[in-house]
């Protein structure tokens, strides 16, 4: 069963990463961007079952609270970049690119 | 042995195939509902594995706080700009192929992995309760992180507040 939960946990992983590198709209990179994170978070509970000890379950915590914030500064970055361009697509977003 | 199969296979099933749909689906909205159904099936997983505080503050925190959070931001846009948009990038057969390439790499690491599962299941409570096994951990060992997590939240707020000021 571990190698089960493992390849659930590494696909949501991929799945996410696949999602930001291949999606045009910002706010589903930013949600890709959870899905990865919660993929990583689900190793850590897998582990903290089969070893037997609970620190898996409050790194999870921390994980969470810095996923939090992580959302929190990328849809103000994707407000103030709507604000300026109109537009939610992340090939319009090359102010560093000129 | 064979029911718990059965439901992890369902609660897989939800978990990975929210996580597809995100990815596919044109719709921002769609995608918000999709990611919490991935959520669910998550969390499903977590009581699984005796981790029933963080299956729901899995609900709570992601499943509730941050899709609704998304979900308002994107109330405040216009509907044409967020669904006329082309689904893909042009290089998305890179994207693609190197999603694959990181998923394989990580299945040769978890189908590699070794570890002593002497005490699995154990520890995880004490008198039976989750949360107890939790905060005696929280508040004994990891109490400078959970210190420095409250001041990242703190910055994080800052740094939101400051990003959607008018003139910067």
């Amino acid at each position: 069963m571990l190698a089960a939960y493992m390849f659930v946990s590494v696909l949501l992983f991929a799945i996410g990463a696949t999602g930001a590198m291949i999606r045009r709209n910002f706010l589903i990179v930013l949600m890709s961007l959870e899905l990865m994170i919660n993929g990583a978070g689900m190793s850590l509970i897998v582990m903290s079952y089969y070893i037997g000890n609970v620190s898996g379950q409050v790194m999870f915590l921390f994980v969470a609270a810095v996923a939090a914030s992580e959302t929190a500064v990328g849809l103000a970055i994707v407000a103030m970049m709507y604000k300026n361009k109109k537009s939610v697509d992340i090939n319009d977003f090359t102010t560093l690119r000129k | 042995m064979s029911v718990e199969i059965v439901v992890f296979a369902i609660l897989a099933i939800l978990a990975v195939g929210g996580g597809f749909g995100i990815i596919v689906t044109k719709n921002p909205f769609r995608a918000a509902m999709w990611m919490v159904l991935s959520f669910i099936g998550s969390a499903g997983i977590f009581v699984m594995l005796d981790a029933v505080f963080i299956a729901m503050l899995q609900l709570i925190v992601y499943a509730g706080a941050i899709t609704v959070m998304i979900v308002i931001a994107m109330y405040t846009m216009d509907k044409l700009t967020l669904s006329s948009l082309k689904r893909f990038n042009n290089q998305a057969y890179f994207g693609a192929l190197f999603g694959l390439g990181i998923l394989l790499d990580f299945i040769v690491i978890a189908a590699k992995l070794k570890i002593n599962t002497a005490y699995m299941g154990k520890n995880l409570s004490i008198a039976g309760s989750n949360v107890k096994a939790i905060g005696d951990v929280l508040f004994k060992s990891y109490l400078l992180p959970f210190e420095i997590t409250a001041i990242v939240l703190l910055i994080a707020l800052f740094g939101a507040v400051a990003l959607t000021k008018k003139d910067l």
